[in-house]
């Protein structure tokens, strides 16, 4: 396919009800009740051919993730059903027949996510236990050395059970207030920018405007402390974490 | 200001924490994408440039 510089096509970010307040950067594409928040984009950078290479460019990934998240901070409000990135369409007409094919779907996306806000909960092990002193071994306190090893650890493994179980309280704590909450794969140490370990990655549906769960966070961070945990909150975010799966159309 | 412009959060938050959420959460329709990124792990591409720019960091210290 020869790709011409003027080219475009349909950058879809989140689908939201028909009627919302559109804004300068983004087109409402309306069908059946529900609008595709949606944005004409240069073939150029998001054609088959070049979007591979463009998400290995650095500096193209940061801006066109910071682009998608915050077009989707403008409806977050009002109720929006995040798209992953990338979701492309050739033109407008392509748009509103995949709003017709997923019509149930997204509306029931809607009905559950509307007026709902996402809050992200990390936790991050600040004050792990002291390192094991390091044994030295020597002739003569061979036994010494057997017994003290053992000892230490036996504590690590008390303060690594001390930890989950301070995790595990946290989590059930903030589920207890959320409408929903999901607990992620802590990310690895070289992604995030901090040295500390990260134990908990987790996140929250909370009704727009609802205090309870940071209060909530607030409470249980001063136990949290006592096991060495941080607690560390982000968002509100568009519900990412709580759309329905994956699905086929409706038809 | 434009809304692509503005910064998307007004506190501090890392890249990672975002492409966590932009790239591997959100709604994925199946069947009628045009230009669809089959093929490309969104995931591990999106990991890789972040794993790539720290180790460069790293290199410049």
């Amino acid at each position: 396919m020869i790709e011409s510089p003027a080219a475009t096509a349909w950058y879809v970010y989140g689908i939201v009800a028909a009627g919302a307040a559109a804004h300068d950067e983004v087109r409402l594409i309306e069908q059946g009740g529900l609008a595709a928040v949606a944005r004409e984009v240069p073939l150029a950078e998001f054609g088959e051919d070049s979007l591979p290479q463009r998400l290995n460019d650095r500096e193209w990934l940061e801006a066109s993730v910071l682009a998608h998240e915050g077009v989707l901070q403008a409806f977050v409000e009002t109720g929006v059903v995040p798209l992953r990135f990338g979701a492309i369409y050739r033109d407008a007409r392509e748009v509103e027949r995949m709003l017709e094919a997923r019509s149930a779907f997204f509306h029931s996306a809607l009905s559950r996510l509307g007026g709902h806000v996402e809050i992200g909960v990390k936790g991050w092990l600040v004050a792990p236990g002291p390192p094991p002193r390091r044994a030295e071994a020597t002739a003569a306190g061979g036994r010494a050395y057997l017994e003290r090893r053992r000892d230490e650890l036996a504590a690590a493994r008390a303060s690594a059970d001390r930890v989950v179980d301070a995790v595990r309280n946290v989590h059930r704590q903030l589920f207890a207030v959320a409408v929903d909450g999901v607990v992620n794969r802590p990310q690895p140490k070289e992604l995030t920018d901090r040295s500390d370990e990260m134990v908990l990655n987790a996140a929250y549906l909370v009704p727009v405007g609802d205090r309870t769960l940071v209060q909530t966070v607030l409470r249980v961070a001063a136990e949290s402390a006592e096991a060495g945990i941080e607690l560390e909150v982000t968002g509100p975010w568009p519900p990412y974490n709580f759309v329905p799966d994956d699905e086929e159309p409706d038809e | 200001m434009s809304v692509l412009d503005r910064p998307a959060l007004e506190h501090d938050v890392t890249l990672v924490e975002l492409v966590d959420r932009v790239l591997n959460k959100g709604v994925v329709l199946s069947g009628d994408i045009m230009l669809s990124v089959a093929g490309v792990d969104l995931v591990y591409v999106g990991l890789r440039v972040l794993l790539t720019s720290v180790s460069a960091l790293e290199e410049h210290r």
